[in-house]
């Protein structure tokens, strides 16, 4: 029986309620979240944390322009295959001329073509019951592959290739499967329609507050608090790349290996922005912008 | 049971349908439902289907259970203060106790919101409903013209009509099976088929949610949350590009990369290896990359009127370069094109046309201008050349600035548009554009 019990996140990762409400839909509904939000703001996060919370086995598809459905559920390597039928040719050949030496196959015989199908993650989750199976970034892929994997995702059955074997799961089994876009393309209507839709907003102050606290909960108050009042100030200025959770996060990593005067003093030299801000034309703006802004007293904290 | 909500939702542009009721009907079963926040929940991960949605999506929700009429650009607290049903329950909340009269009422809208979310919904019910579908008969045949007929019925029937909601869903699902074997053809309006605008049971019910049980387990402060007061006003993807939405319009362009996944068998390096292995063939495979993109931007800047929107379009094509890799190249002219379009801003450096129509036909070309000028500027001469430039780039489109109603407006628009498909210069515009790009093959 798969795990569908209402999951609030973990000590690590604050699931907002209507985040953990959707996902909890999905799984008992057994249909894929869809995930959309800004870079950054924990959308491959969530099944990642929940996987190693509830101790389930997770597989990842993560897509690329070059993404197939034969990558995701399995493909059968003609390659392998043929290398192996001449290499037995070859080793045949030996024989006869009396050399004891043969060429390797790896253990795989070609008489048993299930030892050349690559079996993807979704074949390898569908085999697992009771697992997680993340599609990281679908918007990254060519635009014919999301309407094939809703095809493939809505029977739940499996043919592998040239060896005819099933893999087959049952209702009950269906690994919780979640979708992630961040929304480079848009995603046909049809895709859209078979997920159960959660769009992860950017969080206001107060939940960063939290968020940063999950992760590095023995950070000093005062700094946190600086810092976000910076990075929100950031945020504000329009930029090309806005920083999102992740910098901020890696920002006060490096900001903690400091004594908290020095960061303080650090914070508001804004110190350490090459990871906050990530192109030439945005870290000018900021220069323009913000760095007398900030060293006047009290400036930071006007956003 | 609410089976005019899709009705409701459609009428805010969120996509809505029997299947939606469908779905619900599963959650109930697996005991998803609980309360009326449940409700909001489960609607929204399964009909909002982009951020754009989520503000029309929460007005249908409230208009529909809470009664809540939300105007356009109105606040949802506004909104609610002065709904018959907040007054009603104000009313009864004010009088267990005294002291709440000094409650702010923000405070007391939030309490509101609680409790109408925490409510619990008796979704078995089945009320009133049942008479009229029992006189329904699910087995008629669809023939031509029984619309008129039940139009004039459907006025008489008004007042019943808002009770089909209590009508139990499985009850009304299998009906509406039965019926939607017999149909045969879109409907509007009547009391029997499957269809918009009239008051049959199984599409619009003329039902306004009214018979809400407010008030109930208690507890949980989410009805604030799930508002996401932020999302309430999403982009306008209808305004002209700027800042803000121009991510948004980012994200349409992304239709104009032509992209593939596919492998082909390389045979002479695989030839060429075999041979070099003694013998021992193994096919190379390689992929097959074809993402050239190639864009032509022709851009009126002559005129004050202009300036603005250049500098967002030039804003969007950087962007989109910066992010994915391909051919761009700019012309500028005024107002229109005659025999030459100019390579620099200050139109000093002059191109002919014909170097530009000497081009891949698989160019994209977008021109931009506001397409109005003095009649005699655009002559026979600029006409044939405009005409040479569409016919030779069959994926060409104009984006036009200036908003769609004033367009009938200036002549020269109008013979233009004769010569392109012409478009908004708005996300969405521009996103009608490609789409209606990529239909036309070469």
């Amino acid at each position: 029986m798969a795990e569908t019990s209402l999951w609030n996140g973990s000590d690590k990762y604050l699931c907002d309620r209507e985040l953990a409400q959707a996902f909890h839909m999905a799984r008992v509904l057994g249909m894929p979240l869809l995930i959309e939000g800004e870079p950054g703001t924990g959308k491959t996060e969530l099944p990642l944390q929940y996987a190693k919370d509830s101790d389930i086995d997770l597989f990842v598809y993560p897509v690329g322009s070059k993404s197939t459905v034969d990558q995701f559920v399995a493909r059968f390597d003609h390659v392998k295959y043929l290398r192996d039928s001449q290499v037995e040719v070859l080793n045949a050949q030996r024989d006869e001329k009396g050399l004891s030496t043969k060429l390797s196959t790896g253990g795989r015989s070609t008489d048993q073509l299930k030892d050349y199908v690559m079996q993807g993650p979704a074949a390898k989750a569908y085999s697992t019951p009771n697992s997680v199976l993340l599609i990281d970034e679908i918007d990254k892929a060519p635009r014919e592959f999301p309407n094939d994997l809703l095809y493939a995702l809505s029977h739940r059955k499996f043919v592998m290739p040239e060896s005819g074997d099933v893999i087959e799961v049952s209702e009950e089994d269906m690994p919780a499967i979640v979708i992630t876009s961040n929304r480079e393309q848009e995603l046909p209507t049809a895709f859209k329609g078979r997920c159960i839709y959660h769009y992860i907003s950017f969080p206001p102050p107060d939940t960063m507050r939290d968020i940063v606290r999950k992760h590095y909960p023995k950070a000093d108050d005062e700094i946190v608090q600086q810092a976000i009042d910076v990075f929100y100030q950031l945020r504000q200025l329009g930029l090309e790349r806005s920083p999102s959770t992740r910098e901020l996060l890696n920002w006060l990593k490096y900001m903690q290996t400091f004594a908290k005067a020095e960061t303080m003093e650090r914070i508001k030299k804004l110190d350490g922005l090459g990871a906050l801000i990530k192109t030439q034309d945005d870290v000018r703006r900021v220069q323009r912008n913000l760095m007398d802004d900030i060293k006047k007293p009290g400036g930071a904290s006007r956003y | 049971m609410f089976e005019s909500f899709p009705e409701v939702c459609r009428s805010y542009g969120v996509k809505a349908d029997v299947r939606s009721l469908l779905l619900l009907q599963k959650a109930i079963d697996r005991q998803l439902i609980h309360t009326v926040g449940d409700i909001y929940s489960f609607f929204k991960g399964s009909l909002v289907k982009d951020p754009t949605d989520i503000g029309p999506y929460t007005q249908a929700f409230y208009e529909y259970f809470v009664g809540v009429d939300v105007g356009a650009g109105e606040r949802l607290n506004d909104a609610i203060a002065r709904a018959e049903t907040f007054k009603d329950w104000l009313e009864d909340f004010v009088q267990a106790d005294d002291r709440r009269r000094d409650m702010e009422l923000d405070d007391l809208i939030n309490q509101f919101l609680d409790e109408v979310h925490t409510t619990t919904y008796d979704i078995k019910r089945v009320l009133d409903g049942e008479d009229i579908l029992k006189e329904d008969d699910p087995d008629m045949k669809d023939d031509d013209g029984g619309d008129r007929a039940d139009a004039a019925n459907a006025e008489r029937l008004l007042d019943k009509a808002a009770d089909y909601r209590f009508v139990d869903l499985e009850e009304l699902r299998k009906r509406m099976e039965k019926v939607m074997e017999q149909q045969t053809r879109d409907h509007q309006g009547g009391s029997h088929w499957v269809g918009t605008g009239g008051v049959s049971p199984y599409g619009h019910g003329g039902a306004a949610m009214g018979g809400i049980r407010v008030g109930g387990t208690g507890g949980g402060r989410m009805a604030r949350e799930v508002m996401g007061d932020p999302q309430y006003y999403p982009v306008d993807i209808d305004a002209q590009i700027n800042d803000d939405n121009i991510d948004a319009t980012l994200a349409t362009l992304k239709g104009v990369i032509e992209e593939t996944n596919q492998r082909y068998l390389d045979i002479p390096l695989t030839v060429k290896e075999g041979v070099a292995q003694g013998g021992l063939f193994l096919p190379v495979e390689l992929d097959k990359t074809e993402d050239k993109l190639q864009v032509i931007l022709l851009i009126d800047n002559g005129g004050y009127s202009m300036d603005y929107y250049i500098r967002a379009v030039q804003a969007l094509f950087k962007k989109m370069k910066t992010r994915y890799q391909h051919d761009l190249e700019t012309y500028y002219f005024h107002n229109t094109i005659y025999k030459y379009v100019y390579e620099d801003e200050r139109r000093t450096r002059k191109v002919p046309i014909e170097r530009i129509l000497s081009k891949d036909p698989n160019y994209r070309v977008f021109v931009i201008g506001d397409a109005a000028m003095a009649p005699y500027e655009l002559h026979e001469g600029s006409i044939i050349a405009w005409g040479r430039i569409s016919e030779k780039f069959k994926k060409s489109v104009w984006l036009n600035p200036v908003s769609e109603k004033h367009w009938h407006i200036t002549w020269t628009t109008t013979m233009l548009r004769k010569i392109f498909k012409m478009y908004t210069m708005t996300p969405r515009g521009i996103e009608k554009a490609i789409l209606g790009m990529n239909k036309k093959k070469r």
